[in-house]
């Protein structure tokens, strides 16, 4: 198991190294003078001469990045043109708007896709299978964005529930918060509970015929207790792991459900930022999501290798 | 389903059930069909929308861009339909005409990825050893950036427009086509009459062109209904960031942009484009489930 983790880890490292790379050689092919580039149009001789100084932008190119990567890892990824304040403390004070976000769509998520999937595969071929995996097929399908203006619409605007947009920190008013977070959650996690719903009905269907299955029905074990106790907690595994590839997905949407409800996130922040040409922020933003991407990863996937006997036990016999 | 057809050359299946290939494919769409109404719909609303798109300056009823300032959002009527927009614009035409900006945006970015990923994918798993673990690690880089980040910072650098967002989305679909044809090739190169072909002497082009194309390119279509509805519903959510289709062109998102802000004084301007989306995309996946069961039976 170690050489396992390991290798998972290293490879996690180098695609981090390629990952900083790629955005590094996207902000250079960004047309134009690669210090005004960073230091914005309305920048002066001095500002140029400072970015050029701190980049080395008059070294050559492999040497840049190694700066620029040395820069970055320390947390400095420079400052945003158009409020002057540092990328990596920007980011920092709207990233717990989308953590909170993501967790509670991923609460809606789990809430509706693993009892529905297991509803559809333990009375597989029932209407019950029909109408979730066609509810499945519907919330893939669906533009998430226009779920959400259709919420508004009915939710707020149609019935006055429910405010459309603004924000309330959590930790002023938890009650407000989460009166203006249950829209976009909603949205958000439909989604993905469409691709979790099908991912946990065949992970079921499998292991509901698997051999200790059927061993635990001859013993004469409750339907309830099979499907739970036995069929779940195998059926599970391969969902955990769509769900961390699924993480890629949920901050997409998240930039989009922030759009609509007026959310001051992580997403609103990148869509502006492109907007006024605040090319450091798109880059440090870029970076950040990408990296934290394969970081939450590579934790699902060692979490569960320690989490399960079968891949540890497989491990270590494949190290000896 | 029993694993008695579990043959992948589709030469020696055919040939074992003694029909011609052509009638064997159609026959079995024919009871697929059969089985499966709600594909044989969903293929017939994928149909009806390509005409939209490709009749468009037919069957538009007006000019999807002429402002009419006495027309400002009116509701739907027998003179238009779907309602008319906040610079007066018919609702109908504009939709009609999207569909054209959807589908182009849809079936151009995903061709560009298996014109890229394909070939790649089919080297990757070929030639194996130090260019396959390359390209793996790169693909992997690449999967790392959640589609609409890699898209805004290709658009970023490129700046705005359909060209640049079919790009963005046909860029981020490649490593999927990379990795699909990777894994079927690995798995095919075992097959003994891929490794008869290369004891009769074939060379690697020709066992590549003739002996492993043939035999995934049917995942690879399935696929590509699976890749269509997404890259379609990527187009709107880029034009409707405004980071797509520029106005006054009518494409889906954008109208859903400009809907937005008139939720309260005109909500048919969200309704249509919206649902425009939603059937297409719909039809797609539902297509794309019955051309699964007639490319290849064995999966199902």
């Amino acid at each position: 198991m170690f050489e396992f983790l390991v290798r998972r880890a290293f490879i996690s490292a180098v695609t981090l190294l390629l990952i900083s790379l790629i955005v590094f050689a996207g902000v250079r092919m960004i047309p134009g003078d690669p210090a005004r580039v960073l230091a914005g149009t309305d920048a002066d001789a001095a500002g140029l001469e400072e970015i050029r100084e701190k980049y080395g932008l008059n070294a050559p190119l492999p040497l840049q990045y190694v700066r620029w990567l040395g820069l970055a890892v320390r947390g400095d990824l420079g400052e945003s043109i158009r409020t002057r304040q540092s990328v990596a403390g920007t980011v920092a004070t709207k990233l717990p708007i989308t953590v909170e976000l993501a967790c509670l769509s991923l609460l809606v998520a789990i809430g509706i896709a693993i009892p529905a999937g297991v509803i559809a595969a333990v009375r597989r071929n029932t209407p019950w299978d029909v109408l979730a995996s066609s509810l499945s097929l519907c919330g893939v399908s669906v533009p998430n964005f226009w779920l959400g203006i259709m919420l508004i619409l009915l939710v707020s605007v149609r019935l006055g529930w429910l405010p459309a947009s603004g924000f309330v920190p959590l930790t002023e008013d938890p009650v407000a918060n989460l009166k203006r977070m249950l829209m976009p959650a909603l949205v958000l996690g439909t989604g993905l509970a469409a691709v979790l719903m099908r991912q946990t009905r065949n992970a079921m269907i499998e292991v509901l015929s698997a051999d200790y299955v059927r061993t635990a029905r001859a013993k004469g074990l409750a339907q309830a207790a099979v499907v739970v106790r036995h069929a779940l907690r195998n059926g599970l595994i391969p969902v955990v792991t769509i769900l961390g590839l699924q993480m890629g997905a949920l901050m997409s949407g998240a930039v989009v459900t922030e759009q609509i409800f007026v959310l001051p996130g992580f997403g609103r922040l990148i869509v502006e930022s492109v907007f006024t040409r605040d090319y450091p922020l798109v880059q440090g933003v870029v970076l950040i999501t990408a990296s934290s991407y394969v970081l939450i990863n590579l934790v699902v996937d060692v979490s569960y290798t320690v989490l399960n006997p079968r891949i540890r036990i497989r491990g270590t016999a494949d190290a000896g | 389903m029993p694993d008695s057809t579990a043959t992948p050359a589709y030469s020696l299946s055919i040939a074992a059930e003694a029909s011609a290939p052509r009638s064997g494919l159609l026959a079995r769409a024919w009871r697929v069909g059969r089985r499966r109404p709600a594909a044989l719909v969903g293929a017939l609303v994928v149909l009806l929308f390509v005409v939209m798109a490709v009749g468009a300056p037919w069957l538009a009823p007006s000019d999807p861009v002429r402002t009419d300032w006495s027309k400002i959002r009116k509701a739907p009527s027998w003179a238009h339909p779907f309602g008319t927009d906040d610079l007066g614009r018919d609702g109908l035409s504009r939709v009609i005409w999207g569909a054209r900006i959807s589908m182009q945006a849809g079936v151009f970015s995903i061709l560009l990825a298996m014109l890229i990923g394909v070939p790649v994918g089919l080297c990757a798993g070929y030639y194996r050893g130090a260019l396959d673990q390359l390209v793996m690690r790169l693909t992997d880089a690449w999967l790392a950036f959640p589609f609409l980040i890699l898209a805004i910072g290709l658009v970023t650098i490129l700046g705005p427009s359909l060209t640049n967002a079919t790009l963005a989305i046909g860029l981020g679909a490649t490593p999927t086509y990379i990795r699909l044809t990777r894994g079927l090739v690995l798995s095919v190169s075992q097959e003994d009459y891929v490794r008869g072909a290369r004891a009769l002497g074939a060379g690697d082009l020709r066992v590549m062109a003739r002996h492993i194309l043939p035999n995934i390119v049917s995942a690879i279509l399935v696929q590509a209904t699976v890749a269509v509805p997404t890259a379609i519903i990527a187009e709107a959510v880029l034009s409707f960031l405004g980071l797509g289709v520029q106005p006054p062109a009518p494409s889906w998102g954008t109208m859903l942009n400009a809907a937005q802000q008139f939720l309260e004084q005109a909500p048919w301007m969200a309704y249509w484009p919206g649902l425009a989306i939603f059937l297409l995309a719909l039809s797609f996946n539902l297509a794309g489930d019955g051309l699964r069961d007639v490319l290849d039976p064995r999966d199902y």
